[in-house]
């Protein structure tokens, strides 16, 4: 079983070095509101989750994903899930205050004594959270097979550290969890569960992610570079319907980006599926005027590629 | 011929005269909102240079200047149009207001990218002023405080901008032809 966990000071953005590396690696990305929502999920039924407990169900989710999946998972006390998933490689980021607080003005336009005020808010929340769900008051070294500092390493360079080390602890070359060591987990923390009256259901699925097209992945890629969370092909709209009222046709754009509320349709090159998905953009636009969306098309691909490059551009590609 | 059909122009989109006092205008906006501070201008090479040089002229505030390049790279994965600095500035601007200067802003990528680097070093503030907005490109939301035109979505030259790091001399503005070899 291939399994990292990525955690980090607040503002050092480890969430995007966690998908940047599990996108290189190939693993799933599983982030702390995608656990959140996988133990709302899967514990539907419970009134509230008690802080003790919560180890124990996220290792419970994480070791069913296991089965399928290798994972980076990314959240605050996660390394201490190598008690239970044993061979997991534990990654820490940290960066300056002036780092840190920069991150913060941009994120969240502010002046730097407020993004400084935003960061001691979330510093105090995260030892909160450690000394209330992990009964931990520090965060000391020996909990971490790796630290990294952020301060003059973009989330890129970091992202190849921690492959690097995913390849030299041979992370890659492991298999899934077995059935049988998660039958085996599962016990151990159902016992510890059922301590808080909670028992767990029996199956969690995630689908795993795969493009329709290489030039998706390219945009992913470019995406994560720019460190700007996304999501594939979340949601579809009907743009057309027959005479019954049934839907004939729909659209799904590729990509919708949370951070900027804006949906994103790829184009090619090719001239007839430009003109088919500017008459479906056109007709979204038209249908679900309160939805944004944009059509990334070759030749942004290319503005920037060759404003900034060495290479000759064709004017008729533009 | 004209000389600009000469140069495969389509059209010609501002004249030397607009730029001229759009720049003054932009330039008082911004000495009332620097007045009393001294400004840093950050100029991205190569297409910023015009622009700045013009801008700084009609400033009336005490401006520092310094240039950034960039260039553009594809990662392992594949993914074209990442970039990255290729020329750092000479002097910290820790402490510092900081105007951003750029040709052009489109999609937004890169000025992103920008931002997140300079505003982890430090400076007291961090503005963005562009010679001109395609805004109707914009996938990527960045704050851009100042800008001079908005253009349609074409392809333009000159003040600047290049096409083969061509045409960045010209004192105007203008739309290429698409079909030029």
């Amino acid at each position: 079983m291939g399994l990292i966990s990525v955690s980090g000071q607040p503002g050092c953005r480890f969430e995007e070095v966690a998908r940047i590396a599990a996108n290189r690696l190939g693993f799933e990305l599983v982030t702390a509101s995608r656990i959140a929502s996988l133990v709302e999920h899967e514990f539907a039924a419970l009134p509230t989750v008690p802080d003790k407990a919560y180890l124990d169900l996220v290792a419970s989710i994480v070791a069913r994903l296991a089965t399928t999946h290798h994972l980076v998972i990314c959240g605050d006390g996660l390394e201490l899930l190598s008690k239970q998933l044993p061979g997991m490689l534990r990654v820490h980021i940290v960066a300056p205050d002036s780092v840190r607080v920069g991150n913060i003005m941009l994120d969240e336009r502010l002046d730097r004594p407020a993004a400084r005020q935003s960061i001691r808010a979330m510093e105090e929340r995260q030892r909160a959270g450690r000394k209330q769900k992990f009964g931990l008051s520090g965060l000391p070294a020996h909990l971490f097979d790796l630290i990294l500092n952020a301060e003059q390493l973009d989330p890129e360079h970091l992202a190849g550290l921690i492959v690097s080390a995913a390849h030299s602890a041979g992370l890659i070359e492991r298999g899934y969890l077995s059935a049988a060591a998660e039958a085996q987990l599962q016990f151990r923390c159902r016992l510890r569960l059922s301590k808080h009256g909670i028992v767990p259901p029996d199956k969690i699925a995630l689908p795993r992610k795969s493009f329709a097209h290489p030039s998706e992945e390219i945009f992913a890629n470019l995406l994560d570079f720019y460190r700007i969370p996304w999501e594939y092909e979340p949601r579809s709209f009907p743009i057309q319907w027959d005479r019954d009222g049934k839907v004939s046709e729909a659209f799904t754009p590729d990509f919708y980006l949370p951070e900027f509320d804006l949906y994103v349709e790829l184009t090619t090159m090719k001239q007839s599926l430009v003109t088919r998905k500017n008459r479906k953009v056109k007709l979204l636009r038209e249908l679900y005027p309160h939805v944004n969306i944009q059509v990334f098309y070759q030749k942004d691909f290319e503005n920037l590629i060759f404003k900034y490059g060495l290479a000759e551009r064709s004017l008729a590609k533009v | 011929m004209t000389p600009e059909l000469a140069l495969g122009i389509e059209k010609v989109l501002f004249t030397e005269e607009q730029i001229e006092h759009r720049i003054g205008e932009v330039a008082d906006q911004i000495s009332e909102r620097y007045k009393d501070k001294s400004l840093k201008l950050i100029g991205v090479l190569k297409g910023s240079v015009f622009f700045l040089a013009e801008l700084a002229r009609r400033l009336r505030v005490p401006v520092k200047i310094d240039f950034l390049a960039i260039s553009s790279f594809s990662n392992r994965s594949g993914a074209p149009g990442l970039v990255r600095i290729a020329k750092d500035l000479d002097d910290s601007i820790e402490g510092e207001d900081v105007l951003l200067i750029e040709d052009i802003v489109d999609t937004g990528f890169t000025l992103r990218y920008l931002l997140q680097t300079l505003s982890s070093r430090g400076p007291n503030s961090l503005a963005v002023c562009t010679f001109l907005d395609r805004n109707s490109r914009r996938i990527v939301q960045v704050p851009v405080e100042y800008r001079c035109f908005e253009i349609p979505d074409r392809f333009v030259i000159g003040f600047g901008l290049d096409y083969n790091q061509l045409y960045r001399n010209l004192n105007y503005v203008a739309v290429l032809k698409p079909d030029r070899d």
